[in-house]
């Protein structure tokens, strides 16, 4: 028997626990999405049910307010991922291709704010918002995620941008282009593909984000997923778990596998570029 | 080249201006909102310098927040190295299954925080969760066990689902790092005559040490402020046995209106989140550093 066969069984033994338990949360999540709700709550508690009740997805988008809560979250993630990028592309730039003074000093401080997390300043935020107008709107949400993301965005796309040869854009200055000329139609053309990678994860991330969208919106019609579900959870005495469970699956799986796919980009932008 | 030096100048600023606005003012107004006497519906009374202060330091619930705190980060961070790195070394090796296994170890950094803790309250369910179902069938237990209504367990529970969470980021940290180990240094040692464990504690160990370091200060920072699992599954609860710092300053912000208090926890926060933020900075630069003189020296 070979050595490797022997290996991989010993390896599979040694994460067989983990993968239990990894793979246990989603078995739970498709088992009782279409559990017909009176087979809820037997004792003792079982795996088992009399049949797939597939109207629960059916039932439950309208009882949550799937549909609403699905346009909030596609609103927030789609402004606030154009927003960063917006605001993150000239600075990525500008990192990749100019030497300046302050360039470290700048850099150190993209290090820092990329660390901030919204949690520790939530209070801060949701009295700036207030100063404005802007609770209960969701875009406070689009600021405040485009401001948080855009540090991790910047380091991306700059990891991207300095794989793309700087002489096709001098050769466009030889010719006389203005440099917003050949950044416009030189540069971001062969940028896109980085572009696209770096929006899908700010967009995932917009779209997970709970504290911030608890913490600002008050109004049901408000709400995005994270905070629509919670919501169903949260201070009830009856959770109609099968729905919670439907709406869970519907709003997790698409995104994480997506996000599954595209993982190994990810960590260029995690700054551990510095450690590679 | 001659290129204008303000335009590299021009390119940063809106990024600096909208930093400057949604994270650096509420730092300020957090500063001067911990010194201030407030209504509970927010209205700024006045100056009462540490008074605030004060009261979160002769708080009795602070306390033991902080220290929850202090196990929180501790058990999730160490749970999760002594688990990762074994995970990255078996997944660094050839074997059958290798991509499958991959995926699976990944997948729960696919999940957002606040739906993976949805899912687990509803897993953990004293009456009907599909764990007690489980462990029953399995003839582990004979009573379904109340996992979230006692603190002590339902805070170790916890902490175990935040292990869980961070192992892939963990994980993949490790990844990288046993990738770039020198191959030539493993043939050398097993010339030698060299234990697997030898190996481990004497070549993997130390070169991994980077690797390991910033996988404790990036964790501690992720952990330390992390809300989602312990709010959505317990709140803080039962009777505050399972909040820690975040939970207990969201609660008195958002719940009891005690918004002097709460920021003034906020800004303690923010302080020691500080220290382990320019802990990491050091980190990447010293990196960067050592990178550039190795690569001089190739050169």
């Amino acid at each position: 028997m070979s050595n490797k066969l022997v290996r991989s069984i010993v390896y599979w033994l040694l994460l067989s626990p983990l993968v239990i338990v990894i793979l246990f949360p989603f078995a739970v999540m498709f088992v009782t999405a279409v559990r017909p709700r009176d087979e809820l709550f037997t004792f003792p508690p079982s795996w088992f049910f009399s049949e797939f009740r597939w109207d629960n997805f059916v039932d439950m988008w309208t009882k949550v307010n799937f549909g609403g809560a699905l346009l909030n979250s596609l609103y927030v993630s789609v402004a606030a991922t154009v927003l960063a990028l917006v605001f993150s592309i000239p600075a990525a730039y500008a990192l990749s291709r100019y030497r300046f003074r302050g360039k470290g000093l700048y850099r150190n401080f993209l290090l820092m704010t990329q660390m901030m997390s919204p949690i520790v300043l939530v209070l801060g935020l949701f009295r700036l918002m207030v100063a404005f107008g802007l609770v209960n709107n969701l875009n406070s949400l689009v600021i405040t995620y485009a401001a948080f993301n855009m540090a991790f965005t910047i380091w991306m796309l700059q990891s991207y941008f300095n794989t793309i040869p700087r002489e096709l854009e001098e050769a466009a200055w030889m010719d006389g282009a203005t440099h917003l000329r050949s950044l416009i139609r030189i540069f971001l053309p062969l940028a896109v593909p980085a572009i696209a990678v770096t929006a899908i994860f700010i967009f995932i991330n917009s779209w997970n984000e709970f504290v911030l969208a608890l913490t600002m919106l008050r109004n049901n019609n408000d709400f995005t997923l994270p905070v629509q579900i919670f919501s169903q959870v949260a201070g009830r005495y009856q959770i109609e778990w099968h729905h919670v469970m439907a709406a869970t699956v519907l709003a997790t799986v698409p995104v994480a596998i997506v996000f599954s796919w595209l993982q190994r980009y990810l960590i260029r932008g995690m700054a551990l570029g510095a450690v590679k | 080249m001659k290129a204008f030096r303000a335009t590299p100048l021009l390119m940063i600023i809106p990024s600096l201006l909208l930093a400057m606005f949604i994270i650096g003012y509420p730092i300020i107004d957090l500063a001067y909102t911990s010194m201030q006497q407030v209504s509970r519906f927010g209205q700024l009374r006045g100056f009462n310098g540490m008074a605030n202060f004060a009261e979160v330091f002769s708080d009795p619930l602070f306390y033991a927040s902080l220290i929850r705190t202090g196990i929180w980060t501790v058990a999730v961070v160490g749970g999760t190295l002594i688990l990762s790195l074994p995970i990255a070394m078996i997944l660094n090796d050839e074997f059958y299954g290798r991509g499958m296994a991959r995926v699976i170890i990944m997948l729960p950094w696919a999940l957002s925080l606040t739906m993976t803790a949805v899912v687990w309250r509803w897993a953990l369910n004293g009456r009907a969760g599909l764990l007690n179902a489980s462990l029953m069938g399995m003839g582990i237990s004979h009573e379904p066990i109340e996992w979230l209504a006692t603190a002590p367990v339902a805070f170790t529970t916890e902490i175990l689902i935040g292990i869980l969470v961070s192992i892939p980021f963990t994980t993949t940290i490790f990844l990288g790092g046993l990738s770039s180990l020198p191959q030539d240094a493993y043939e050398a040692s097993m010339v030698d005559g060299a234990t697997r464990w030898k190996q481990f504690r004497f070549l993997t160990l130390p070169l991994m040490r980077p690797f390991i370091n910033i996988a404790i200060v990036l964790n501690v920072i992720y952990v330390f402020n992390s809300l989602p699992i312990i709010w959505v599954m317990t709140e803080g609860g039962p009777a505050n046995g399972t909040d820690i710092l975040v939970t207990y300053l969201y609660k008195l912000a958002f719940r009891f209106g005690q918004l002097g208090k709460a920021s003034a926890i906020s800004l303690i926060m923010f302080g020691v989140l500080f220290v382990f933020i320019i802990i990491y900075v050091i980190m990447v630069m010293r990196n960067e550093d050592d990178g550039g003189a190795a690569g001089e020296a190739a050169e």
